[in-house]
């Protein structure tokens, strides 16, 4: 990241102007800094201090972050000094893309690649940007908040749900690319009975291919029960939950989906067979199943 | 396709954990006491990248030496100075009405005289609660400017950011904002209504929590949620509480993951576990499960727990292993929604004076 010069601050001589503030050294969670984190540090401070808005002060910036891009009143000062001076934001684009492929688990590197798409109101390479990282690691929580904050501030919703498709393609399980998936349609066409019914069909191919894979099954439940409806309102679903049954399929997701289909239809005694054949070989979920089965019983008795 | 569920596979596993003579199926107690007083002292260089995080390590350190039963291997000087340094990160408010600086600051290497050194939010919680550990009485704790200095950090949607210059907003800040204002005792800094409503919009059609609306719901997020809720006494306005709890429960491999079809991680034994609590469905873990998932990452040699298997233990993952542990058995009681033990807990409702 920082390839420039690396003599200390205090051995330079356009920097003999500043005198740095040195960095405590105590004894209660005491880092043990290297020499170049107590030389950049000190600097960084004594600039602070001066509030000096400058080259010299932004350069110093990237060699604090390169130490330790977590320091969050290091990048607000940075963008200080951006929007103070005529520095390119193309040029700082391109420093955040670097600093978010070393690090792209770094809040801070995130939220200042925000700021810069609202300052320059492009976000043009932005949807690259988290294809990108998400192509080196699919779930990556920041590059998929960052992907759909810009979607829906700049309304790129169009192409969406075939990344989706793409990203399911690679990985079926990928639980984020079912969430997007979730997203896009609630931002754009909306939850009414027609695409719950197209949604189920997309679903329903991805829990045949892999009947143990939790998240479609979270997505299809999801969409219906988080709609207002039952299950028992879409025939091909429950259906399709009965079919993998009879068949022998035993998904744990799916026998819990059809022991709640049961109940829905006041089939408590079915509904509790279920869960007798999810205890069938014990399982970590053992005492869930009998909690479940008492609330079905309690309810038989009302 | 598979006839036997993975489930099934789990048990297996937890058996062979159970057989596997080189991992000790005990927690190693004095070891992970030495990794964190050596915490407590000092840090190698390569702590360098955590220097804006140095109080929560303080916090994870001296928790978790309370919970293990080893603060009073601390000397009263010494808690004397720890407390101090804490006090010594406090803002100093200059008079000026102005309090969006306020709060703690996780770090003296930026001296506390730079006007750009700002209170962060979570720095100010985990403070307070180094602060309770050490049985401090809170008496010098500018309280009037933090929780005047959180009505800066509220958003419109209800959120909050951490910092008063800018950040990003979520529920991990709902919650610190929430813990700060039970602490000292003064809800005037959070607009309950509007976090509550934030939390709400930000439960995913899975039934766990994501950390904004339409996100992916996560472990943690689901913990941040669910605490602060609590805390705001709103957890009834949860519409489908059922479904969060399914959620929840569904986490557990042996450990807990984070999310669906991802890797069990020592972390998520306490987010999911303290959760569960919360929701008063603790029962429904399987501790013995759990117990033998972090046998593997606990680290043997040097004490702590890594998050994974087979991985060297860091500070965040040793504290969250331990608390993990504690909060889902119950033999250390832990105050679920504020993460510290309970015998804090209590000395503070005794003696704060806030």
């Amino acid at each position: 990241m920082s390839d420039s010069d690396e003599t200390p601050y205090s051995e330079r001589p356009d920097w003999k102007d500043i005198t740095p503030i040195p960095l405590p050294c105590g004894d209660v969670v005491q880092i043990m800094y290297s020499d170049r984190f107590k030389d950049v540090y000190s600097y960084m401070a004594a600039i602070m201090q001066k509030k000096e808005y400058s080259l010299r002060a932004f350069e110093l910036t990237t060699d604090a972050i390169d130490l330790n891009a977590a320091n969050y009143t290091v990048w607000h000062y940075r963008r200080e000094i951006l929007r103070n001076m005529n520095i390119s934001l193309d040029q700082e684009v391109e420093f955040a893309d670097a600093v978010i492929k070393d690090q792209p688990k770094n809040y801070q590197v995130w939220h200042h690649r925000r700021c810069l798409i609202e300052m320059t109101g492009d976000p043009s390479k932005e949807l690259d940007l988290t294809a990108t990282t998400l192509g080196k690691d699919a779930k990556n929580y920041h590059a998929w908040d960052h992907r759909q904050w810009v979607v829906s501030q700049y309304n790129l919703w169009e192409g969406e749900l075939e990344f989706v498709e793409k990203l399911l393609q690679e990985d079926l399980r990928n639980n984020s690319a079912w969430n997007h998936r979730y997203f896009v349609v609630t931002n754009t066409t909306g939850w009414d009975k027609e695409v719950i019914e197209r949604e189920l069909e997309y679903t329903r191919a991805y829990i045949n291919k892999a009947p143990n894979n939790e998240s479609p099954w979270n997505y299809a439940t999801g969409m219906i029960k988080g709609n207002g409806h039952s299950m028992v309102d879409f025939k091909s679903f429950v259906e399709m939950c009965e079919d993998l049954y009879s068949r022998q399929i035993r998904s744990p997701f799916g026998l819990k989906v059809l022991a709640e289909i049961r109940e829905e239809r006041e089939d408590y005694e079915k509904a509790i067979d279920i869960y007798m054949v999810l205890k069938e070989t014990p399982t970590v979920r053992d005492r869930y199943w009998d909690y479940k089965v008492q609330c079905i019983r309690e309810l038989m008795t009302c | 396709m598979a006839t036997q569920t993975a489930e099934a596979d789990n048990m297996t596993q937890e058996e062979s954990i159970q057989k596997d003579p080189a991992i000790p199926k005990v927690l190693l107690k004095e070891k992970h006491v030495r990794f964190f007083k050596q915490m407590l002292n000092m840090l190698p260089s390569m702590y360098e990248k955590l220097d804006s995080s140095r109080l929560t390590v303080l916090y994870f350190s001296l928790s978790a030496l309370d919970l293990l039963g080893a603060l009073d291997d601390l000397s009263e000087d010494r808690k004397k100075q720890i407390i101090e340094w804490i006090y010594s990160l406090q803002v100093k408010v200059d008079g000026s009405g102005d309090y969006k600086r306020c709060g703690f600051y996780a770090t003296d290497s930026l001296p506390d005289t730079l006007e750009q050194n700002y209170g962060h939010i979570a720095m100010t919680y985990v403070a307070l609660c180094s602060l309770v550990i050490l049985g401090d009485d809170l008496s010098r704790v500018d309280k009037e400017s933090i929780v005047l200095g959180l009505k800066h950090l509220q958003l419109e949607s209800g959120a909050f950011q951490c910092i008063a210059f800018g950040s990003e907003s979520d529920a991990r800040f709902v919650y610190c904002a929430s813990c700060i204002s039970h602490l000292l005792k003064d809800w005037r800094g959070v607009d309950k209504d509007r976090a509550t409503n934030f939390l709400l919009r930000a439960q995913s059609y899975e039934g766990g929590f994501a950390q904004n609306i339409g996100r992916e719901a996560q472990g943690g997020s689901t913990y941040c949620s669910v605490a602060a809720l609590v805390l705001m006494d709103t957890l009834d306005r949860v519409p489908d509480r059922r479904r969060l709890v399914d959620w929840c429960i569904a986490r557990q491999q042996l450990g807990f993951n984070g999310r669906p079809n991802k890797l069990q991680d020592t972390c998520y034994s306490f987010w999911l576990g303290a959760s569960l609590t919360l929701l008063e469905a603790r029962e429904l873990i399987n501790k013995d499960a759990n117990f033998s998932f972090l046998m593997t990452t606990q680290d043997q040699y040097m004490g702590g727990f890594a998050k994974w298997e087979g991985y060297l233990p860091d500070v965040l993952h040793s504290y969250f292993g331990i608390a993990g542990m504690f909060v889902i058995s119950g033999e250390v009681p832990l105050h679920p929604a504020l993460n510290i033990s309970m015998r804090a807990y209590t000395h503070w409702q005794k003696n704060a004076v806030v």
